[in-house]
Formats: structure tokens, sequence, C-alpha cells
């Protein structure tokens, strides 16, 4: 097979953080919506645990989906609205830089790719 | 869930900040208008924001029964313009044309210190809207090099 279970894992992380970066967009454009609940997706724990899977993970990688879910604990203001404006941006910049990170280190793995099939 | 999403949502968030300006704006304009549209004084106008729902797309129905639980992100709305029905002031002033009988005039209920208040919160909740916006554009641009 030409793509390992690591290039799986960073394309499906790739798609991870897209989908996070949408919910917490979402979260900073509801920062004024009295009794709106914060979403968060987590692609980490999703993919951790299909890693973790024993038999066959790069199957497991493979199938791994992410969705949006309320956070319940987040600390709601008076107007029932718990999203911190700061903590999302703080958030949603560490997320593009893990997302930057991710196509970085998938780039640079299928250069070497390319570079073995003398195309490089 | 397409790659356009998130500047979509940002978006929404844009055009709802901006409604809370121009709302407000409005406010301050009228801050000692006698007469409004309806003769009576103006009387404050508040944005009621509400959470967009994912739109009844077929993508959309397809993508929500083929995935997990969860809601799918979809931005903020304006749901309404409501009218502030607090108690409009009483001002004494028998000189103004639209004063009763005892000298008093009835002045909009819009507190100009309240509506600075509500611009600068708009303005910032606009801001952190353009910084997701950017994120999103350096997101995307970033991943198309894998093409390169």
């Amino acid at each position: 097979m030409l793509f390992d279970t690591t290039q799986l894992a960073l394309e499906r992380a790739i798609s991870g953080a897209a989908q996070r970066h949408s919910a917490l967009a979402a979260n900073l454009a509801n920062v004024n919506t009295p009794g709106y609940q914060r979403v968060d997706v987590d692609f980490h724990g999703a993919l951790r645990s299909a890693l973790e899977n024993g038999g066959d993970s790069r199957a497991a990688v493979e199938r791994t989906a992410f969705s949006a879910e309320r956070d319940a604990t987040a600390v709601a203001r008076a107007d029932g609205n718990g999203v911190d404006a700061d903590a999302e941006s703080a958030k949603l910049a560490a997320n593009a830089l893990e997302q930057q990170a991710a196509v970085q280190v998938a780039h640079a793995r299928i250069a070497i790719l390319k570079s073995a099939m003398g195309v490089g | 869930m397409g790659m356009f999403d998130a500047m979509e949502i940002s978006a929404s968030g844009l055009t709802a900040e901006r409604m809370r300006m121009d709302v407000t704006a409005q406010n301050l304009a009228n801050a000692q208008t006698t007469r409004g549209a309806d003769g009576e004084p103006y009387r404050r106008k508040e944005v009621v924001l509400a959470e967009r729902q994912a739109p009844g797309s077929f993508g959309a129905a397809l993508s929500g029964a083929m995935t997990s639980s969860g809601s799918t992100p979809a931005g903020v709305e304006v749901a309404a313009i409501s009218e502030d029905q607090t108690p409009l002031k009483q001002v004494y002033d028998p000189s103004h044309p639209d004063a009763d009988a005892n000298g008093y005039v009835q002045m909009p209920n819009v507190d100009t210190v309240a509506e600075m208040v509500d611009l600068i919160s708009a303005q910032r909740a606009y801001e952190a809207n353009v910084t997701a916006m950017q994120a999103a554009k350096q997101m995307f641009s970033k991943t198309l090099e894998l093409l390169r």
C-alpha cells in the first residue's frame, strides 16, 4: 500500500481540525446569542482511540468520523451563553497551527514518496 | 461538511454583529426623537440573535444521517429586531412642541451610555469573527499546498 497508517491519520487529523475550526467559528459567531452552549470537536480523542485499536488500526483510522458535540461543562453567563471569546480565540489559533503542522508533515512525507519514485 | 462552511459561519457572525451596530447607531441617532413612525416617541430597538440551525438541504440531511450524533455548527442569525418596552423618560420642558398640559415631554428610552457599551461589544465580536475567517483562509491555503 502506498499510504501507511500514519499518513491516513495525518489526513484525518487535517479534516478533523477543519471541522473543529467550523465549531470554534460557530462559537465565536454566537458569542452574543442568549442561551447558546458552545460546541467542540474532539478529533484527538477519536483518532487516539482509532490508533490504539489493537486489531486493525489502519481500517479504524480510515473509518474515523468526527462530530461536533455540545460542551455542557462550560460556565454560562447571566444570559445563559457559555462562550468565552478569549478562550475560543486561543483555541482557534492553536487549532489552526495544529492543522498547519499536520499539513507540513503530510507534505514532507509525500515529498519522500515522490523522491523514492524518482519524480521529486 | 464543505470546505467553506467555516467561512460561511464566520460570515454569519459578521452579518449579525454588523446588524447590531446598525441598530445601535439607529438608537443613538434617535435618542432625542419625540415623533417616531407611529407618531409616538421613538423606542429603543434591540437585535435578538439566535443560533442558526443547519439548512435543510439534501447534502446536510445526507451528512447528518451518515455521521453519528452531534450537531452541525451553522452559525448565527438575527431572529428579530424587538422594541424595548421599558417606560419612556419624562423630561420637564414646557417650551417643547410635544410637551403635555403639565409641561412634560416623553423622551425615548435610549440610554446613550448603554448604547456605547453595546457598540463596543459588537465591534469586538466582529473583530473576533474576522480573525476566525482569516484563520480559516490560512488553513485552506495551507491544505492546498499539499497539491504542490
